[in-house]
Parts: C-alpha cells; sequence; structure tokens
C-alpha cells in the first residue's frame, strides 16, 4: 500500500507524512501505562480477592467507580483446562474495554482500543491458574460499566 | 499466522491465530526461559486501523482473536501485525472473502 502510494506520488516526503497519523492513532498501553500491568492479585485469596483487579480497573480508566450493564461477557462457568479459557464481551458504543482476572499474578489482561471502524465485540483465550473472576471494563459516553463472571477453573493453565 | 476474513454484509468478520509461546514470567522460569508474549496487536484493512489491542502473558498460547470491523469488501487485504516483549514484530496478511 504504502509502497505503491510511493511509487505513484514520486515522493518519499508525502509517504512518510501519511504514514504519521496511522501511527498516532494507535496506543500501546504496555508504553503508555507500564504500571497498570503490574498490579498484583491476592493468589491466597484463591481469586477471591478483588483488590488487585479494582486497582488495574483505576490504572487504567482512571477511576473504578463502575456501573453495572450495556456490558456482555460470556466466559465458561468451569473451564476444564486453565491454559485456554475462552471469553468473548460486547459493549456497544464502547472506546475502550479492557479484560481484568483476579486468578493469576497480575490483574490486567488486555486493553482494547476501538478505532473508528472498529465493532466492541471481541473474543481471545486467556490463562488462569487457578478458579477467579474475569471483569470486562467499557468506557462508554464517558462512564465506565462493568460485567464479571466467575470462572471455576479444573486445572490450572499458568505454569502454577 | 492464520488469519480467516469473511465479509458480512455491512461488517467483516477476522478471526486470527498467531504463533507465539507466550510464556509467562512464571512459566519461563519453571523452563528457565526468559519470558517473551504478545504485547500489541493491531489490524488494517486497506491501511486504516480497525483492531488495535494491547495484551499481557496471560493470553493463552498461540493466540486467538476473534473481532469484527464495519466495511470492509471481497478481495480487499487484512493485515494483522504483533509485537511481542522482545520487540520482534510478524506481519501476516489475507483476502476477505
Amino acid at each position: 500500500m504504502q509502497r505503491r502510494k510511493f511509487l505513484g506520488l514520486g515522493a518519499g516526503i508525502f509517504a512518510t507524512v501519511v504514514a504519521a497519523p496511522s501511527m498516532l492513532s494507535a496506543e500501546n498501553y504496555r508504553k503508555k501505562l507500564p504500571k497498570a500491568w503490574k498490579v498484583k492479585n491476592d493468589e491466597k485469596s484463591k481469586g477471591e480477592d478483588m483488590a488487585g483487579v479494582n486497582g488495574a480497573i483505576k490504572a487504567v480508566f482512571g477511576s473504578d467507580k463502575t456501573e453495572d450493564g450495556k456490558v456482555k461477557l460470556k466466559a465458561p462457568d468451569i473451564a476444564e483446562n486453565g491454559a485456554v479459557v475462552p471469553l468473548t464481551f460486547e459493549a456497544d458504543g464502547a472506546k475502550k474495554i479492557a479484560l481484568f482476572q483476579s486468578a493469576d499474578p497480575e490483574s490486567l489482561v488486555a486493553i482494547f482500543d476501538v478505532p473508528a471502524r472498529g465493532i466492541p465485540n471481541y473474543s481471545v483465550r486467556i490463562k488462569m491458574q487457578q478458579t477467579g473472576h474475569v471483569v470486562v471494563v467499557a468506557e462508554i459516553d464517558g462512564k465506565l460499566y462493568k460485567a464479571e463472571k466467575k470462572v471455576k477453573v479444573t486445572v490450572g493453565g499458568c505454569g502454577g | 499466522m492464520r488469519i480467516k476474513a469473511k465479509s458480512k454484509g455491512d461488517k467483516t468478520e477476522v478471526k486470527v491465530m498467531m504463533k507465539h509461546p507466550m510464556l509467562s514470567y512464571r512459566e519461563a522460569k519453571k523452563k528457565k526461559k526468559e519470558a517473551n508474549f504478545i504485547v500489541y496487536v493491531t489490524a488494517k484493512n486497506e491501511g486504516a486501523v480497525v483492531y488495535e489491542v494491547s495484551t499481557s502473558q496471560f493470553l493463552s498460547k498461540n493466540p486467538y482473536m476473534k473481532f469484527y470491523f464495519k466495511g470492509g469488501k471481497k478481495g480487499e487485504e487484512v493485515e494483522i501485525t504483533w509485537v511481542d516483549l522482545k520487540g520482534k514484530t510478524k506481519t501476516g496478511k489475507a483476502k476477505i472473502k
């Protein structure tokens, strides 16, 4: 694409100018919020202590005040294999969605930015070393909405 | 990387499987290896970003993702790029069916 543009216009400067805005629209939250990924769960609570998840929500969104509703989360009741726990979540109108769990050493799993043509309906597979709560938080019209589900893990999948 | 992109009316469905061990810090320690996992994934349709996620060590090995985006026509390209903790990057492409 860029090569074609480059050749078509015969101007290298133009190609770099075109490339720059698309880079700026991208948010690598690894670089932007390095601390958010380090918020720890209390593993001894067997996935019941939510302080880590709430701390990570605050680190990502600047607040942990959430409302219920608007977020749909599909997760298994029981995961026989904690190495592969399938999740699907949906939040119409969301600009940003983040995924957390209370089972692993740290809470944060992923942060999705929803681009202009993005549709906030995502599926991923995650590792859970023990039973815990999966939490999805979505930012919709400046408010935070949350969905939570407990997943019982029979065989842990985080090398634990 | 295996990518399947399918046009579904006014949107496109994308399924992708990325080949990566996704070694968490704990798993790496056990295997006496260095932790490494995909940290950032983007997808583009004809140059426009349509999917973007920052990820952690807790995605499963060989991460699978499914997502949708508005628009996208049959024959157009979907390009997916990942970056891992060590800075290695990989790009895969598929035509929308």
